[in-house]
């Protein structure tokens, strides 16, 4: 008996670890690459594209990541510290040696929307092919169109500094559980236009790789759908529709806070407003309108108008509105009307009608820098506080900005 | 319609004031115009951006800190203790001024300033710099870059730094124990 259960265990241990093997070599791996793009494009094919390409790179927000800060365009080299060391984005200007400038439009496909770049190298899912597998064809091969058109950088990206040469191919596994069978699928029962917003808040914008939150294998959790996640410390909000109205969005005022950068809510700030210099303030009046549509609903939906919460009891409205009168009036306003074009209003400011303080706090202790938006608007920097007001001052300011215009209870 | 107000204590210039009723809602910089007669702060952009109005904090843990009076309430200065572009100058008995700071000196020798709006918050960033120096000294190839973080803020549309920045090395230089090495 006891040699035959160790057959059967044994048994069970070699199909496990023969499983394991051929998902670690990727045979499991279902590529949404049609054939067809093995086929290089004639280079009037692709000046056609370059145009599209340079429109679609910026809906994709490709600049967040692959132009550092201080760096060449498209070189890379920007450094983002992960739990176990530090990954570099990668050079995609079109030098032969350091960037993809011996890369196929297969190659460039396959990166796209696989998650796997040239040689069968893994990609690591920071760049985020999940939401770009979505992406059409056409539309990658503009983006490939447009990208070989840019000044080849010869800068080798830097090495990564993960323990293991292999954590790459780990990769596999990871798929496996989080990369979709198939790219995306139309919903015939809906518009056009939905559809079209959908796949530009979900391929292009990839905006649920942050609003979306994510699983202990950081994968995003499909049925928290872009419900709110926390991201560089930052609370990314709910963009559901019951979130945006929440925060006092309607379609227009949508369409208008992507492409201006502000509007009532405030202004975006945090990694938002970087996605609205490089990415959103780019969006055509139709294409805003359409994700505005998907994700908000067309015709637009009631805004929620949070009531003021007035119950004072424990007295602590009256130390927050001494303080808010003290130091925040002078810019934001006796009444948080704020100041146009300079400091935004309070009255209907989003960050206060956000489900937790965290933001507000965050701009609270440690202030904001002062902000360009599109059209000349610029909005001047905001002190923290940390080193001003105790922090039952600023306790009693967040739960009267909360209480007075965010519809939120006390803190 | 009655404006509500507050009654407001507080130190200036060494002396106390006070408690005077005040508007709660009340700029510090208005309350030192209208209710103090000291009108050596300015009012520039009245959105904290040019430091022209800007006084001394003296706070009893940190010291001595830079407040923008054109957005800051009166109020927030209850029972606290300030020095306004009035109080660094020494004088006698009588209110008369019988000697300028070491700071007011400089400006006035280097010919820092033509129209002058500025030099109230240049005085007044330059003493707290001072005074943190003071405290805790930064070496000599360090005190170029000590004066333009401190002062970059202030803005000045006459002179163009250059005058202000020379006088505030030279006394800083010239005060012992602000500087190693």
């Amino acid at each position: 008996m006891q040699t035959r259960a160790r057959r059967i265990l044994l048994g069970f241990a070699a199909i496990f670890a023969v499983g394991a093997l051929a998902i670690f070599l990727g045979l499991f791996e279902h590529s949404v690459v049609s054939p067809a793009t093995d086929q290089p494009m004639t280079s009037a094919e692709m000046a056609a594209l370059v145009s599209r390409g340079r429109y679609l790179t910026a809906a994709a927000d490709c600049a967040a990541c692959h132009n550092a800060s201080g760096g060449a365009p498209w070189a890379g080299g920007q450094a983002f510290a992960l739990p176990f060391g530090i990954l570099y984005s990668t050079n995609i200007s079109p030098d032969p040696e350091t960037g993809i400038g011996g890369w196929s439009r297969a190659d460039f496909q396959h990166a796209m929307r696989d998650g796997i770049g040239k040689s069968g190298r893994h990609l690591f899912p920071a760049m985020p092919y999940v939401s770009y597998r979505q992406m059409s064809e056409g539309d990658v091969d503009a983006i490939y169109a447009f990208l070989m058109t840019r000044q080849p950088i010869h800068t080798a990206t830097p090495a990564d500094s993960f323990p293991l040469p292999y954590i790459r191919q780990t990769m596999t596994f990871w798929n496996l559980v989080n990369l979709p069978d198939r790219g995306f699928i139309a919903d015939a029962s809906k518009s056009p236009e939905w559809n079209h917003g959908r796949y530009l808040v979900d391929a292009l914008g990839h905006c649920g790789e942050c609003h979306t939150p994510r699983d202990i294998t950081m994968g995003m959790i499909a049925s928290r759908y872009l419900r709110g996640a926390v991201i560089e410390d930052v609370d990314a909000p709910d963009i559901t529709l019951a979130g945006l109205a929440r925060l006092g969005f309607d379609r227009d005022s949508l369409v208008q806070f992507m492409r201006a950068g502000l509007g009532p809510q405030g202004v975006m700030t945090f990694s938002m407003h970087d996605v609205v210099q490089h990415s959103t303030r780019y969006l055509t009046q139709a294409d805003a309108e359409a994700m505005a549509a998907y994700l908000i609903g067309n015709p637009p939906a009631q805004t929620v108008q949070p009531a003021a919460l007035t119950s004072q009891a424990d007295g602590d409205m009256t130390a927050g509105r001494t303080t808010y009168v003290a130091v925040c009036a002078g810019c934001h306003g006796v009444d948080g009307e704020g100041i146009p074009h300079i400091a935004p209003a309070m009255r209907t400011n989003a960050t206060l009608r956000l489900p937790t303080a965290h933001n507000l706090l965050l701009v609270l202790t440690q202030g904001l820098p002062e902000h360009a938006f599109p059209d000349g608007e610029h909005f001047q920097a905001m002190p923290g506080f940390s080193n001003l007001l105790s922090a039952q001052q600023i306790a009693d300011l967040v739960t009267y900005l909360r209480k007075s215009w965010g519809g939120q209870p006390r803190l | 319609m009655t404006i509500a107000q507050r009654p407001l204590s507080l130190t200036v210039n060494g002396h106390a004031v006070g408690p005077i009723d005040v508007p709660e809602d009340m700029m510090m910089l208005d309350f030192l115009h209208e209710y103090l007669d000291l009108t050596g702060s300015r009012l520039g952009c009245g959105q904290g951006i040019c430091h022209a109005c800007t006084i001394i904090l003296d706070d009893p843990a940190k010291g001595a800190l830079e407040m923008r009076t054109c957005i800051t309430g009166a109020h927030f200065f209850a029972g606290k203790t300030v020095r306004t572009i009035e109080g660094h100058a020494e004088r006698d008995a009588s209110g008369n001024v019988v000697r300028l700071s070491a700071v007011q000196q400089a400006f006035i020798e280097h010919f820092a300033f033509q129209c002058g709006y500025c030099t109230p918050g240049f005085v007044t960033g330059t003493t707290v710099l001072m005074e943190r120096l003071r405290k805790a000294p930064v070496a000599r190839a360090d005190v170029e870059q000590a004066i333009e973080d401190a002062l970059a803020p202030h803005i000045c549309r006459c002179t163009g730094y250059v005058r202000y920045y020379q006088a505030v090395r030279e006394v800083i230089l010239n005060t012992p124990g602000l500087v190693t090495g």
